[in-house]
């Protein structure tokens, strides 16, 4: 790591003019992710503003329609809230597999929407790839195992945050300021910059802080599974949300969301249209008909085809979990 | 009547004991549960350095210059020596060049960042295939990439496939393993003008004392090393390697010890590996299921171990075929592949796993083919009648009749079946070891009752020390707990290096032989007292005869207390979740002879972690090279992936004992067939065999079929 | 210490100078058991501090490491792990990865375990700190520390402390866990001999139930 100065912020606007008092100010919460770019030196930082000690951000409540999650709030709080488990079981089934206890413990819900590419490429200290303004992307004809089925840009690293891909199934909203306005993205929002510009893996402009996310409670079934090749503490190779509202034994506002085969988390509409109004008792061949919806256009690289047979049962299983 | 102490030159293990082959709890357990315990990277000595390591970021370069005065003018920085001196050749990316000590972390990596290098990068190859190939960049100078293996044949090989009744074939491959031990590779070094002291991260504190001298032109007696505790080691850890070297030279040049332990990263690139094997197996049996022709091919590379004398599977590349079966017609052609990586080295039971894993698949394929039962199969053609008796005693406790069914590739199309299919598999394993006969141990007695026994030997986490204590309490009557252990110390009576199972049989008998001494020399005086049984209940009595004496024995390994030769079977029952590809093993049975057990508890650990090792073989760990860039992808436990805790499977371990044989080790064979045995299990799931390890979802999925092809570009 | 110091001794690094001053005669290393004294000091610096941009330079920092107070001077890219380990004397917290990966480093902070490696120490500040070497009070073992030993589940031990740290808190929050519970807790954590069977009968050992370890098919069962 090289030098860099250290402060803490006591509200976002403090926090944001110190960042920006400084060449390449950066917003420290839990850390695991910028401590370990700033290890690797991926990242140019001279000064870090902590910002955990910002009032409120770290609120999990019920607010009128829905639930609103502090962007400070940690994974495992996210995890063992009792409130929000019996709300929305799918995203406490996302925060439980967020890497490990220690890790969940101190990780932010604004860090883990806002982490940085886990690419090999990306993550290695002496590549100069795509993504850091080099010239061509080495995955993509290279070592491309746990890289993308879907992108809109050369690099094909993926957005790898468990909680985007239940946020996005349970269409929430993530709150962010900018020049002291909160804009209010859904997790397509948040992430759509990375579809397009291999520089980046969020839309989030320097300055920008995720202050919340709000879940509204439209949907009252959700389920959240991961493939990995370990049992914990192991990246997803695919993973899959699934949300739905209940009217009358049918589903209302279904929604599907894979997370670690795109920049962003992987939705299709057509999916979603196929499924409303399908009884919530799915029977296993329409469950298949939704996931092939979802998978038809993958674009599979040379080392990570399996992923769609993955990505293809891991829907049918979370579509099937809703019943339960 | 008290036992007799036995006359010098008849010394034996005691028909009955009480405390060797029990268990005994860790004698330094709570030293290391309370943190009080004092790793090589623990060490704070006096003014001690933070030190650390360059590397090249290239694979292969050319580099003329190292220009180090930038590094020196950090502040905090002290010193800075560069790996070697004048121009030379690198050849594997992570290769040392310069090293620099300095007050904090913080200033080497800043002192790292300021060393300029002028270098021209090299061609490169870094992927066994591509290195073979013809035009491909030449690792060595002196020799080629790749030379083929001489073919060696016993029997007629051609003539006998035509013999069989059944035949099969597979092109095995296992990757290139890290050893990973928890503690990364290092020391701390202090020369002065008295020598040079080494807190050694390592499995020979010798190995350490004679390579240092070597290296700085010192007398081997006026290098001490030390190593009170250390993270394990696994094959890697012997000699001072460059780091240890580059520590004594930065400790000179500072006049101040230097603790230089390396990082995680370089942990994966430069301190060793086992070799990748690429194996081509074609073994055929007759029709009453005698194995009666085995053809191999093999290559693999030990990084730039290989190419220097390649052919014959230099570097450690060469597998020992047709492993533990007896087949009258074989050929073998092996050879090792230089690429440009870092070099393999030792790596627990060297060849072995990779062997096993290649040859039992085979063999549970050709049992397959035969319509023979596998273990009924090994039994028939496997020599040894220890491993015949284990099989049987393991086949009854895992239940393999109940649970073995014919794999039967039809019953995964049935819609009915479930995502979920249970496998079950077996393999064996064969180890040498044995003792080393220059190990020697000291005791001293004291008039108080207090024991102390030293050894130059150190504790890798197998339980020396306590194998040691344990001994020590057999012959004194004592508890081990009152037996006072010291080990790694240049300065105690040379013991042996930690590797090959080697340990306990060489420091038991050499204890056994010290203890016996200074017990007769115990009895001698106390006799004078009149009592005749000096141990135990006596103890204290005959050494308050000491008075202001105290008894110093020295001993030495002894023939016929220790012996070579340890076999040992695993069975592993796997499910297998065949959409999503994940392997879960679910339950392992392994049955291990080891001769003479001196301490039951430990021992079993040595075989859990064999296991445990083996199972991160079998489905996590490979190293990842880029051929593009030629750098390691995954120098790190995020993409390199250990066995955790939510994936190591129920155990059930039986113990053959076998006192008669004298004392063996066990290290070794525990992890040999733990891979294989697994592989079979996934193969009798799946109907059909992940011949590449680590078997990986994305392997499991292609192997059924699942997988889609790539969208062309 | 090699970067330039923006806050050069006599400039008003914390708002004043005589706060600096009083600072400064902690010394480098000092601990005191005068935990309430230094506990106010501490929060007085936090506050102080707020707002401030401190750095590159060394700047002080106070850590709370098993109820002692430790007054260091650390540059705030200084980890915990390295504040602990290499500034400080408290090795029994291991260094395995330095990323976050293995656990070789847990500590309790607060009680919760988190990986000292990936957190600075400048940020640890006001927070209460346990290492390895605070669970056993006047030599007694705690019951993980009393099982880990009992049952074999320490082998080179390096990974041990980490290990320690992780079931120790995992008891704390759920005092009858089942082999899942233990396996899922201590999944942060890396073990290359091999003891993690051990592991799972010494921590339900502690717990004082049945020391049967599971299959791994019961984490998600």
């Amino acid at each position: 790591m090289k030098p860099f100065s250290y402060a803490t912020a006591l509200s976002p606007e403090s926090a944001r003019q110190l960042a920006s008092s400084s060449k390449h100010g950066a917003y420290l919460a839990g850390g695991n992710d910028l401590l370990g770019l700033l290890k690797e030196g991926l990242v140019e930082a001279d000064l870090l503003v902590n910002v955990k000690a910002l009032p409120g951000l770290g609120k999990i409540e019920q607010s009128g329609a829905g639930w609103s999650i502090g962007a400070l709030a940690t994974v495992a709080q996210v995890e063992k809230h009792p409130g929000l488990k019996a709300a929305f079981p799918g995203l406490a089934a996302a925060a439980a597999e967020v890497a490990s206890p220690q890790i969940r413990n101190v990780a932010t819900v604004g860090g883990n929407l806002a982490q940085h590419s886990r690419c090999w490429y990306f993550r290695h200290r002496d590549t100069l790839c795509l993504k850091k303004g080099g010239d061509h992307c080495f995955a993509r004809n290279g070592e491309n195992r746990y890289h993308t089925l879907f992108t809109g840009n050369p690099c094909v690293s993926p957005m790898v945050s468990s909680l985007a891909v239940a946020f996005a199934a349970l269409d929430a909203v993530a709150v962010v300021v900018r020049e002291g306005k909160e804009l209010r993205w859904s997790m397509a929002d948040f992430y759509h910059r990375a579809w397009e510009n291999p520089l980046t893996h969020h839309s989030l402009e320097p300055g920008d802080l995720v202050v919340r996310v709000e879940v509204p409670l439209l949907r009252t079934r959700s389920a959240y599974l991961q493939a990995s090749e370990k049992h914990a503490f192991d990246w997803a190779l695919v993973s899959c949300a699934a949300a739905t509202g209940i009217d009358g034994g049918k589903m209302k506002g279904p929604r599907i969301a894979l997370g670690s085969i795109s920049p962003m988390p992987h939705q299709a509409e057509a999916a979603n249209t196929f499924l409303e109004g399908k009884p919530l008792a799915l029977d296993d061949a329409t469950a298949t008909q939704a996931a092939d919806l979802l998978l038809k256009e993958a674009q599979p690289l040379e080392h990570n085809g399996y992923k769609v047979p993955i990505a293809l049962a891991l829907v049918r299983r979370a579509l099937l979990q809703l019943q339960s | 009547m008290p036992d007799p102490v036995p006359a010098p030159g008849a010394l034996a293990w005691p028909a009955e004991t009480r405390v060797v082959g029990h268990s005994t709890h860790r004698i330094d357990a709570e030293a290391k549960v309370t943190g009080r315990a004092r790793y090589a990277s623990d060490i704070q000595a006096d003014g001690w350095l933070y030190g650390m390591i360059l590397r090249s970021k290239w694979p292969a370069a050319r580099v003329a210059a190292i220009d180090l005065a930038p590094a020196l003018q950090v502040p905090g920085i002290v010193a800075a020596v560069p790996a070697r001196d004048g121009e030379r050749t690198i050849r594997f990316y992570g290769e040392e060049l310069a090293a620099v000590a300095g007050k904090s972390k913080q200033a080497c990596l800043d002192a790292l960042r300021a060393i300029r290098v002028t270098a021209t990068p090299l061609p490169f190859v870094v992927r066994e295939d591509d290195a073979k190939a013809d035009g491909a960049a030449p690792v060595w100078d002196t020799a080629a990439n790749f030379i083929p293996g001489t073919p060696k044949e016993q029997g007629s090989v051609d003539a006998a496939f035509g013999e069989c009744a059944a035949v099969v074939e597979g092109f095995y491959t296992t990757p290139v393993q890290i050893h990973h031990p928890l503690e990364t590779h290092g020391n701390t070094v202090s020369w002065t003008d008295d020598g040079v002291t080494a807190w050694a991260s390592t499995q020979g504190i010798g190995s350490v004392r004679d390579g240092l001298a070597g290296a700085l032109q010192l007398d081997q007696s006026r290098v001490r090393v030390v190593t009170e505790y250390m993270g394990g080691g696994f094959g890697a850890k012997f000699g001072p390697g460059v780091a240890g070297i580059l520590a004594a030279k930065l400790s000179r040049q500072a006049g101040a010890p230097v603790r230089l332990m390396l990082t995680r990263f370089d942990q994966a690139l430069a301190v060793g590996n086992r070799p990748s094997s690429f194996q081509k197996i074609r073994l055929g049996a007759l029709a009453d299921g005698t194995l009666h022709a085995f053809d191999f091919e093999n290559y693999g590379t030990a990084g730039i171990g290989a190419g220097k004398a390649s052919e014959g599977g230099g570097g450690g590349a060469n597998l020992p075929m047709p492993y533990i079966y007896k087949v009258p017609n074989v050929r073998t052609k092996q050879a090792a592949v230089a690429v440009n990586a870092g070099p393999a080295s030792a790596f627990r039971a060297p060849a072995n796993p990779p062997a096993s894993f290649g040859m039992e698949g085979a063999m549970d394929d050709l049992a397959t083919k035969l319509g023979v039962d596998p273990v009924a199969f090994r039994i028939q053609n496997d020599p040894n009648p220890i491993r015949q008796r284990e099989y049987k005693v393991g086949a009854e406790k895992f239940g393999w009749a109940q649970k073995y069914r014919r794999p039967d590739p039809a019953a995964l199309a049935l819609a009915t079946a479930g995502p979920i299919r249970r496998g079950v598999g077996c393999a064996g394993a064969n180890w040498g070891g044995g003792g080393n006969k220059n190990t020697g141990a000291e005791v001293e007695i004291h008039s108080d009752g207090s024991v102390e026994v030293r050894l130059g030997v150190q504790d890798i986490g197998t339980g020396t020390r306590t194998v040691i204590a344990v001994v020590a309490a057999e012959v004194f009557g004592l508890a081990p707990e009152q037996i006072t252990v010291r080990v790694g110390d240049t300065r105690f009576p040379p013991g042996p290096g930690s590797g090959g199972s080697t340990t306990c049989p060489s420091v038991s008998p050499a204890v056994l032989d010290a203890c016996t001494n200074a017990l007769r020399q115990l009895q001698t005086q106390a006799g004078l007292s009149d009592i005749r049984d000096a141990k135990g209940a006596n103890w204290a009595a005959a050494c308050r005869k000491l008075g202001a004496g105290t008894v110093a024995a020295r001993g030495m390994w002894q023939p016929g207390l220790s012996s070579s030769g340890a076999g040992g079977v695993q069975f592993a029952q796997v499910a297998v979740d065949t959409e999503i590809g994940l392997v879960t093993v679910e339950k392992i049975v392994a049955v291990h002879d080891c001769g003479r057990i001196v301490n039951r508890v430990t021992t079993e650990s040595q075989i859990n972690g064999g296991i445990v090792m083996g199972l991160g073989y079998a489905l996590y760990e490979e190293r990842v090279m880029d051929p593009a860039s030629g750098v390691v992808l995954n120098p790190n436990f995020e993409t390199y992936k250990l066995s955790g805790m939510a994936d190591v499977p129920d155990i059930d371990i039986v113990l053959l004992d076998m006192p008669e044989r004298g004392v063996i080790g066990i290290g070794e064979p525990a992890t040999i067939p733990t891979a294989a045995a697994i592989a079979n299990a996934v193969a009798n799931a799946l109907g059909v065999r992940v011949f590449s390890l680590p078997i990986t979802p994305a392997k499991v999925l292609a192997a059924l079929g699942k997988v889609p092809s790539p969208t062309p570009a | 210490m090699n970067a330039p110091d923006p806050n050069p001794d006599d400039a008003p690094l914390l708002g004043t100078h005589s706060r600096r001053a009083f600072l400064k005669g902690f010394g480098a290393i000092t601990i005191s058991a005068a935990a309430s004294q230094t506990q106010a000091v501490a929060a007085e610096l936090e506050k102080l501090n707020a707002e401030k941009i401190v750095g590159p330079g060394p700047v002080p920092v106070t850590l709370r490491v098993n109820g002692e107070t430790l007054s260091l001077s650390l540059e705030p890219r200084v980890t915990l792990l390295d504040a602990l380990r290499n500034v400080s004397t408290y090795t029994g917290t291991k260094e395995g990865c330095d990323r976050a990966t293995c656990g070789a480093c847990t500590v309790l902070l607060d009680g919760a375990p988190i990986y000292s490696c990936q957190m600075l120490a400048i940020e640890a500040q006001g927070h209460a700190i346990t290492t390895v070497e605070g669970l056993a009070q006047d030599g007694k073992l705690t019951p993980v520390q009393k099982a880990f030993a009992e049952r074999d589940a320490t082998m080179c031990g390096y990974c041990t402390p980490g290990f320690v740290m992780a079931a120790t808190a995992l008891l704390k929050e759920n005092p009858h866990p089942t082999p899942a519970d233990v396996r899922r807790a201590c999944s942060g954590n890396l073990c290359r001999c091999g003891t993690q069977p051990r592991v799972v009968e010494a921590v339900l050992q502690a717990a004082g139930g049945a020391a049967d370890n599971g299959t791994p098919g019961d984490l998600h069962a």
